[in-house]
Order: C-alpha cells, then sequence, then structure tokens
C-alpha cells in the first residue's frame, strides 16, 4: 500500500447522537486547563478526576457518560496534544459544542474518534444543566429543557467517515488494508 | 504561497481553500514530551514501519537533565525509540525544539514542516508550511505513510510598516498583534507577514511573527522567502530546496494594515497571551522571577539586549534571572561575544540550551504567591506550578528592566 489511504471514504453507519447534561464553560479555554501540564503522563484514572477543574471544580467529580460539553470561542488552545481531547472523550462525554474551536483541538478530536461541533450563538442559548440532543452528522442541537433548536455548522464528510471508523488511525488502517 | 506548497505536496496542480488534501511531509519536529506520546501511539495502535526515519527529529528540550525517575523514564524511552527506528535525535542540552530543527537544516523553503509541538507555525519564517498537528496524526499517518491530512486554508496578509522608538523591539510589535487580533481571531486561516517592517528585519526578529499565528487561533503563519531568508537557509544547510511564492497579484480574503511606529513596551498579562497591556499599565507588579528562553527567547539578539539594560546595573537581590539559550549555537555567540561573563556578573544565572520553564519540567515551578516575566510563548494558569502562579510575556527589555527593577518595569527608563 502506497499512502493511497483516504482514497475512498466508504464508512456507512448508523446516525450518531448524543443526549444528556450540559456542561458550559468560557472563552479561550487552553487545553492547559482540561489537563494540567504536570498531569500528562500520568494514567488516565488520574487526570480524569482532574479534568477541568480549575474552569468548573464538580465537572470531574460529576460528569456521566453521554453528557455534553459546550464551550465559548477558541476551546482548547495552547498546546496541540491529544491527551486533553482523550481525556474529554474518557469522560465518556457526547460530544463537545463550541463557539469555535482552536484547530489542533478540533483536528485531534475527530482523530480520536470524539465528535466536535462548531456553533456560533450556542452560547447564548444553553445554560449549564440544560438537557441537550445533538445529532452529530445534521448538527441538530435540540435544547430540550428550553425546546429550542439550533444548527450547528455541517461537520466535513471527510471527517464524519473519521468517526465513524473509530478515528484516524483504524481509517487510515482499514483504506490502507483496502489498498 | 500556502496552496501552492500544498498543490505540489498532494501532487495536484492547483487547490482550494477549505478542500481536504493528503499532503507528503518533509519533516516531523517531535519534543521529549509529545513524543514520548506519539510514540506511544505508533507502537502500540499502529504496528507499522517508520516509512521515513531520516525526515523524523526528536529534540529534548523540556528536560535538561531529568529531575525525577518519571522524567529519566520517559527520556530513556524516547532514546530507545529512537534507536529503534533510526530516526534524528538530538538528546538533553541541544536546546528548544523549534531552534535545534532550523539550526540543523531540517527546515527548508517550500516543504511542509508538522510537530507535535503547537508553536511548530513558526516555520513558516523559512517560506515552508508549517503546522501543528496532534499525536494521532503523527503515529497514524506521518510516521507509517509518510503523509497528512489537511484542509486548505484561507489567507489573510498583515502588512507592517513604521519604525520602533527606543526601547520598543519586534517582540512588543508581536504582543501587541496577538492583543489586537486576539487569540482565536484567525481560525483556520493562513497570515502572510508582509510589508516594509518585516522587510527591514533579520531573520530572528521575523522569527517572533508566525509564532504567534496559534494563539490567533490559524492554521499556520508565513513570510514570502526574500534573500535574507535563502542566506540564513544556506547557513545552516548545503541540502537542495526549491523555493515556491506566492503571485503577485494572489488575492487575500482581508488584508489588515498596521503602522507600529508608535507602539510602545507590551506586556501579555495573567491568565492568557491575548491580555497584552503597555508595560505603564502594569509598572511595579511583583515579579520574583525573570527569564529570557523559549520558543520566543533565548535568541542571540535577546541577550543582547539584556546586556545593554544591564551594563552597569546588577540584578534586584529579591528577584532571580533565568538565561535559556535556545540552542548551542547561541550559547557559542553569547560566550564570543563576552556576554555569558557580562551577564553572569550582574547576577543572573545560566541555564543549559532547552525551552527553560515552559511547562516547568526542569525548572520553573511557582507557588500561587509568586510570578515570573520571561519571553516565553505562553502564560495560561496550569504550565509553571500552582495554577495561581502568575507569568507576564514580554521583550528581553522589559524582562532585563524587570529583573534590574525587582517588579515590572519600562524599559526606556533604563537605555
Amino acid at each position: 500500500m502506497n499512502g493511497g489511504f483516504f482514497s475512498k471514504t466508504v464508512f456507512k453507519e448508523k446516525p450518531m447522537q448524543a443526549r444528556g447534561r450540559c456542561w458550559k464553560f468560557g472563552d479561550n479555554i487552553p487545553t492547559d486547563r482540561i489537563v494540567r501540564t504536570d498531569l500528562v503522563f500520568r494514567p488516565f484514572s488520574e487526570i480524569l478526576k482532574h479534568v477541568l477543574e480549575t474552569c468548573n471544580p464538580e465537572f470531574p467529580l460529576k460528569v456521566k457518560p453521554g453528557e455534553i460539553v459546550v464551550a465559548g470561542k477558541h476551546f482548547g488552545q495552547s498546546s496541540g496534544r491529544a491527551i486533553a481531547a482523550k481525556a474529554l472523550k474518557q469522560t465518556g462525554i457526547g460530544c463537545v459544542i463550541a463557539e469555535s474551536f482552536a484547530r489542533t483541538f478540533y483536528r485531534n478530536g475527530f482523530e480520536i474518534g470524539m465528535p466536535a461541533l462548531e456553533c456560533p450563538g450556542i452560547t447564548a442559548q444553553v445554560s449549564d444543566g440544560d438537557i441537550l440532543l445533538v445529532e452529530i452528522d445534521s448538527g441538530r442541537i435540540v435544547n430540550e429543557t428550553t425546546g429550542r433548536e439550533l444548527q450547528a455548522r455541517p461537520t466535513p464528510p471527510f471527517l464524519l467517515d473519521m468517526l465513524k471508523a473509530g478515528g484516524l488511525i483504524p481509517m487510515a488502517e482499514r483504506l490502507a488494508g483496502e489498498g | 504561497m500556502i496552496e501552492k506548497i500544498l498543490a505540489r505536496a498532494s501532487g495536484r496542480k492547483t487547490v482550494t481553500p477549505g478542500e481536504v488534501v493528503v499532503a507528503n511531509v518533509d519533516c516531523l519536529l517531535l519534543h521529549d514530551l509529545s513524543g514520548y506520546l506519539t510514540g506511544r501511539v505508533f507502537e502500540r495502535e499502529v504496528r507499522r514501519p517508520m516509512r521515513y526515519p531520516e525526515r523524523v527529529v526528536m529534540i529534548f528540550d523540556h528536560h535538561f537533565c531529568p529531575p525525577t525517575e518519571e522524567g529519566a523514564r520517559i527520556l530513556q524511552e524516547n532514546r530507545s525509540f529512537a534507536r529503534r527506528w533510526g530516526i534524528n535525535l538530538f538528546d538533553c542540552g541541544n536546546g528548544n525544539t523549534h531552534h535545534v530543527g532550523v539550526q540543523n537544516g531540517f527546515i527548508r523553503p517550500g516543504t511542509v514542516v508538522v510537530g507535535s509541538d503547537s508553536h511548530t507555525p513558526v516555520h513558516g519564517t523559512l517560506g515552508c508550511f508549517a503546522t501543528g498537528i496532534g499525536n494521532d496524526s503523527h503515529a497514524g499517518t506521518v510516521m507509517p505513510f509518510g503523509k497528512a491530512w489537511f484542509k486548505v486554508p484561507d489567507a489573510i496578509q498583515v502588512r507592517l510598516s513604521g519604525t520602533h522608538k527606543r526601547g520598543a523591539t519586534p517582540r512588543d510589535a508581536a504582543l501587541w498583534l496577538t492583543g489586537t487580533i486576539g487569540e482565536g481571531g484567525a481560525i483556520y486561516k493562513a497570515l502572510e507577514f508582509a510589508g516594509p517592517y518585516v522587510e527591514q528585519l533579520d531573520f530572528w526578529d521575523r522569527w517572533l511573527f508566525p509564532l504567534i499565528v496559534v494563539d490567533l487561533g490559524a492554521k499556520c503563519g508565513y513570510i514570502e522567502p526574500d534573500e535574507k531568508t535563502l542566506s540564513f537557509v544556506r547557513s545552516v544547510t548545503d541540502k537542495p530546496f526549491d523555493v515556491l511564492k506566492g503571485d503577485p497579484q494572489r488575492a487575500f480574503e482581508a488584508v489588515w494594515e498596521w503602522d507600529l511606529s508608535d507602539l510602545e513596551p507590551q506586556v501579555a498579562c495573567p491568565p492568557t497571551v491575548g491580555n497584552v497591556k503597555p508595560v505603564t499599565a502594569v509598572l511595579g507588579a511583583p515579579v520574583q522571577w525573570s527569564e529570557l528562553g523559549g520558543h520566543g527567547g533565548g535568541r542571540i539578539e535577546d541577550f543582547r539586549l539584556a546586556a545593554q539594560i544591564l551594563t552597569g546595573r546588577r540584578v534586584h537581590p529579591d528577584l532571580r534571572f533565568n538565561l535559556v539559550p535556545s540552542s548551542r549555537a547561541v550559547f557559542r555567540q553569547a560566550v564570543r561575544e563576552g556576554l555569558v561573563e557580562k551577564l553572569h556578573e550582574a547576577g543572573a544565572t545560566w541555564f543549559p540550551p532547552s525551552t527553560g520553564s515552559n511547562q516547568a519540567y526542569n525548572m520553573g515551578a511557582m507557588t500561587a504567591e509568586e510570578a515570573m516575566i520571561s519571553t516565553h510563548a505562553r502564560n495560561f494558569p496550569g504550565r509553571n506550578g500552582s495554577p495561581e502562579a502568575k507569568m507576564y510575556l514580554a521583550s528581553a527589555l522589559t524582562v532585563a528592566a524587570s529583573a534590574v527593577a525587582g517588579a515590572i518595569a519600562d524599559p526606556r527608563q533604563y537605555l
């Protein structure tokens, strides 16, 4: 195989969605506050006790699988290491929605199989604790607490395929295997 | 220029902004921390051979001598990884990842450069397409296939003009632009730095501009290569390269123009890089540490500026002044110019070439009550010991003036 991965994108599985409580954060949250730099090499069991704790100490204690992180502008700035996205994924959250992302965080999210949706205006439309239903493929977001509907920016099909493959590595592997 | 580089690297005639392309990667720069994370992903999850080991460079820069067993273990595993796959390794004491990559000729105009460090776009100073990508891209596609995926960015031109007044430096201009464009002010864009101000700068002062683009949210930053760029590249490598330049009549999504003539010395205040104020707004703020080092400092230019301030003066007794050369070449030059002795005698402390207090792996931890002023590139909480410790970012002149005063000071009072 000569590096021709991504020549075909053929992953067709059922549409992805997330539903749960929303945890709301502010603008410009750096990866250093998602995972403190002195914890980067620790096991996930330890990192998970501290994810985003300096932004909201309750988050690492109370977050449950399927819940949703909503953030302001430029979420995940600073270091480009994937550990920040991996730690958030390990909490079990269903997706991250932000006004906008730092591009390395956005890229890392899809590469490790965690959806990141860009939805300008989201922070004005949801409050911490609201219940959200999020359709990843279409970008439709329903705030079940208020009844309002929002539309995220469309995710490039290439990245949706990456999610359905389980991330970049399995995607490259499957496509490489198919020659 | 970026579109031309990406088109050539992906085997196409042209590419359009927004399009996703898979491009050949010419250089992958790893440092000791994310290189370790990348190595683990590569060996545990990918299970393919390294396709182009000669294009992969690992530089130990967060450590110059590991202070903990955990650090020692990480470095040992990195050394084994480098030997196992035959990649280039620069061990402790060589300097900052980006400076070492450039000084050793791994970065050449017209190429695609990726790195695990988010400041990798700095290599756009040499006329590259350079950007930071994550561990899984390195491990999953660059190492086994020599490729990576990129969305082609729209370009914005930043045109700068003017001549600085006394006390203001290119670093102040870069800090001011970070505050003015704002964190996330250019998300996903390619930023071209141009104009008479940029043209008259020497290579290592130009370096300070593509360095900031990551904090603006941009994908890459670059300066069109000119004679200064090419003579610099020829001074560090005799490997061939093929320059690509943008068309003179190329269209930009926007052109932002500023005249920097009236710029005052600037300080990025905690807790974010975009919280930039004139130094006069923070005069007297207490600092216990000062440092020249990091991605944006530790250049020979920084030590020369500090020496201007410290001539006939001493470091304040209540404050420590750390000097961290960005490479061995810089330290050698500082020895030759007599700067090592001069700054040592003034009370500053030299540290081994490295990335210094960047993330406090080898130095630079602070308590909640302490603060530092430095030439580093980042000041977010949680990077230097206590999350409540404060980091201010400034030019070498302002850092040195503050080191003399024992609190944040205006360098114009010392020139």
